[in-house]
């Protein structure tokens, strides 16, 4: 047979691309289950690590299921809200039924653009409230997880990860410990321009809301610096209220949110 | 020589080590017999003694300043001169111990394993090396740099006269990204003990990386020109390197050309900066700074890693002025960039000389064809 | 011809090594051999995409229409990284170590061993050759990663596989961590490997 021919030739790919493509959309089918279950079991732990449910090497230990299991008996609620601090949404919090805003991508593009969100608040039963950011490091994309404490206005923990930052750079975001515990204490600005200051140089200034940037990782710091402020700043109706009302009384953050949601 | 190092005899394989004492002890007995050949009194061992012979009031310097530093830091300048001296000579001799035990002890074993004579190239980086680093510098971090510098840096090239970078800036460099928590920032650069107490509004940072705050020393023109400001051991007084350049330029061993083409270059930059509002000083004030100064005297013109040709030595000079100051103003991660822009060069000698020489080559054939 | 299988097989793990000898793959040698974990997880999976791929375009090579045999080559080399990526997401084991090599992975696809054993080997020999030539050739790649790694590791971080081997008193060289460092190694094993070829002469 002439294996040269156009006809063959044609035919050949066509088969050989059918084939192939066939093979590849059986096996995403068949293995999207677990890589989604991954993906949640993953957000989770950060979540949980930022709230300080465990220590985060435990965390990173335990598997899947009890990460779902350990999920459910320590969240207390879970909605989202909107740019004008009203609550917008629900999230179910069962163990067999998660639900998670965890496409933070299209939810950035949102905030700049002041478009429609539905921005999560998970509030945990230690009243710690978690609230995750978003944005651009020099390689990929930075996110991370910030737990508030019950007053809105100190940070209980963060995590912080990324996709492709350098490693023993930019990478120390996620991986050196001694950075994301230098947040914990510090507090928010809600309202303040800037909310929160990851800057070189910033803890000599004696600021409580500062955190020195990383030696080295000058642009992984930088978009850091901005994932922080932009998402605080989109938080900062809701929460800037709570704080407020916080230091007045005992009044929590869902009571507060609440009561938005009436008016 | 003794009969049992020449060939043949029982201690031959260490001829080599043998002959780089005797020629350095005495000058060599074997004369050129044929073919022409240079009368000068000048050989490599001559020139290197010179270098060194330079840099010495910038160590001199840079040894009692170690010890002024020190004073100020823990509020006691009581030491007078020479006891300030006595006190940073103490810090520094370690270093320079290490750096010629370690480097030496490797050009000796590698010329040994090549069986060539042993080449006196290092005398003059093991004396620059303690120099451009901060005293603090724990030794065995020295050592392990030094030796990375001596074998990577030129051993493997072939030895003196054939590294690409040189080998004092190649150590620092493998010490500022191997551990830049000694080689940078406010905790390195004073020498003093856990144990002291230290004036109040203490800062350690240099000059460079102090931002306008304010410090136990002062930042004005002339503390920089003297050159009583923390830094690496020697790079802090301009007057003390002035006096080295004048005995480089005027013995004719470092070329002037690199030294006034790197500081145009600087001012270039500098100046640009001053007028778009980005930079913060004057830019004259920027070749006070750093290393600036240590680095365009003694470190570019290296004669094996800087450029051959006349109008490549202009271009090489400008650009390494040049690309200090770009690092200074626009790289918010380092606040010094004369070593980095130093290295950078060193790669594109070459090419720089290759530019200059094919370009020549096209010329006079223009004028051939037209004539 | 046992004894020609035999020279497949240890060819590109000691004399024609992909790395040391053809100087391919250079690209993510330098990029995930910061941890010994994450090398030897990519070296497992260069050698699965080297020896699959082999495998496949020879029992394909005879009728593989020659104009378009790149790309059908690229067609299943693509299919078999796609696998291997997907398997080790969807693993719970794994996917945080896929997450660490992230678009390394992918980027199986373009390191230049697995297209040049195909073209060199696979087009013109019998399926098991071709799967031991692709194995092999694989092996040899991972047995560079694995030494490079094991020295980044351990004087990057202190670590092996993310154990503490060296006291915790040991400061860790940062240089050691960044891309360069892995070429001066790289540099470092071809020399050795240099000396060792001329003395074997």
């Amino acid at each position: 047979m002439n294996t040269n021919s156009n006809a063959y030739t044609v035919i050949y790919t066509t088969l050989v691309v059918v084939v192939v493509a066939a093979v590849l959309a059986f096996t995403a089918m068949k293995l999207k289950p677990s890589q989604e279950a991954n993906a949640k079991a993953e957000t989770l732990r950060q979540m949980m690590s930022a709230a300080g449910v465990k220590p985060t090497e435990e965390l990173y230990a335990a598997k899947n299921a009890e990460i779902l299991e350990l999920y459910a008996d320590n969240i207390q609620e879970a909605y989202t809200i909107g740019l004008d601090g009203e609550k917008n949404g629900t999230l179910s919090v069962s163990k067999d039924k998660i639900e998670l805003v965890d496409k933070l991508k299209p939810q950035n593009a949102a905030i700049k653009a002041g478009g429609e969100v539905t921005l999560p608040v998970y509030i945990f039963k230690s009243g710690i409230a978690v609230i995750p950011i978003y944005g651009a490091g020099l390689w990929g994309p930075v996110w991370g997880y910030i737990g508030i404490n019950a007053d809105c206005h100190t940070i209980a923990g963060a995590f912080f990860d990324h996709e492709s930052e350098t490693p023993g750079l930019g990478a120390k975001i996620k991986d050196e410990a001694w950075f994301r515990e230098k947040f914990i204490g510090k507090t928010v600005e809600w309202g303040e321009k800037p909310a929160f200051r990851l800057e070189k140089n910033a803890e000599a200034s004696g600021a409580s809301n500062a955190v020195d940037a990383i030696t080295g990782a000058t642009m992984t710091s930088k978009g850091l610096d901005e994932a922080l402020n932009v998402w605080f700043d989109a938080y900062g109706k809701l929460f800037g209220v709570a704080a407020f009302f916080n230091a007045l009384g005992d009044v929590s953050l869902s009571e507060v949110s609440n009561s938005t949601e009436e008016e | 020589m003794n009969k049992i190092f020449e060939k043949g005899g029982k201690f031959y394989w260490l001829h080599s080590t043998v002959d780089a004492f005797e020629t350095f002890l005495h000058v060599p007995g074997t004369v050129t017999t044929k073919g022409s050949h240079v009368r000068d009194a000048i050989d490599l061992k001559r020139i290197l003694i010179l270098v060194v012979i330079a840099a010495v009031p910038a160590a001199l310097f840079g040894m009692w300043n170690v010890g002024y530093q020190h004073g100020l830091a823990v509020g006691d300048p009581r030491l007078n001169i020479l006891g300030n001296w006595w006190y940073g000579f103490l810090r520094v001799l370690p270093l320079y111990l290490v750096s010629y035990i370690v480097g030496l002890g490797i050009e000796f074993a590698c010329s040994q394993i090549r069986g060539e004579e042993v080449s006196e190239g290092y005398l003059v980086s093991g004396f620059f090396i303690p120099l451009i680093v901060p005293v603090d510098i724990p030794l065995w971090m020295l050592a392990v740099a030094v030796a990375f510098a001596v074998i990577f840096g030129k051993e493997v090239f072939g030895g003196t006269g054939m590294n690409i970078v040189n080998p004092a800036i190649l150590t620092r460099a493998f010490l500022f990204f191997s551990y830049p928590n000694y080689m940078s920032g406010s905790s390195c650069w004073i020498h003093y003990k856990p144990t002291e107490q230290l004036v109040d509004g203490f800062t350690g940072a240099t000059p460079l990386a102090l931002d306008g705050a304010s410090a136990q020393y002062g930042t004005g023109f002339w503390d920089l020109f003297i050159g009583t400001v923390p830094g690496s051991v020697g790079e802090t007084s301009v007057i003390a390197i002035l006096l080295g350049a004048i005995v480089l330029i005027w013995t004719g061993i470092a070329s002037w050309k690199i030294m006034c083409a790197g500081i145009l270059g600087a001012l270039f930059v500098g100046g640009l900066g001053d007028l778009a509002g980005i930079s913060t000083i004057p830019c004259y004030m920027q070749l006070l700074y750093g290393g600036f100064a240590f680095g365009i005297v003694f470190m570019a013109t290296d004669p094996v890693t800087s450029a051959q040709t006349e109008a490549g030595k202009w271009i090489y000079g400008f650009l390494i002025g040049a690309l200090c100051i770009v690092v200074r103003l626009f790289n918010p991660g380092y606040a010094e960039g004369m070593m980095l822009a130093i290295l950078l060069c060193n790669v594109f000698a070459p090419l720089i000389d290759h530019c200059v020489i094919s370009a020549h080559l096209s010329r006079k054939a223009k004028k051939l064809k037209t004539a | 011809m046992d004894k020609k299988l035999k020279e497949t097989i240890l060819n590109p793990i000691l004399k024609g090594n992909p790395i040391t000898v053809l100087i391919l793959g250079i690209c993510s040698s330098l990029a995930v051999t910061v941890q010994l974990k994450g090398a030897l997880v990519m070296a497992l999976s260069v050698i699965i995409v080297t020896g699959l791929s082999s495998l496949v375009c020879s029992l394909l090579r005879n009728t593989i229409p020659m104009r378009v045999r790149i790309i059908v080559q690229l067609v299943v080399v693509a299919m078999m990284v796609i696998l291997v990526d997907q398997i080790l997401k969807s693993g719970e084991g794994t996917y945080a170590i896929d997450k660490q090599l992230s678009v390394y992975i992918g980027l199986i696809i373009t390191n230049c061993i697995v297209m040049g054993r195909i073209e060199a080997f696979a087009l013109g020999n019998k399926p098991i050759p071709s799967l031991l030539d692709g194995l092999a050739n694989g092996v040899g790649y991972g047995l560079i990663l694995i030494i490079v790694a094991f020295f980044r590791e351990l004087l990057g971080s202190g670590t092996l596989f993310g154990f503490r081997v060296l006291p915790a008193g040991y400061i860790p060289n940062n240089l050691v961590i960044l891309p360069p460092f892995a070429l001066i190694l790289l540099g470092c094993i071809i020399w050795v490997h240099l000396i060792r070829q001329v003395n074997l002469r």
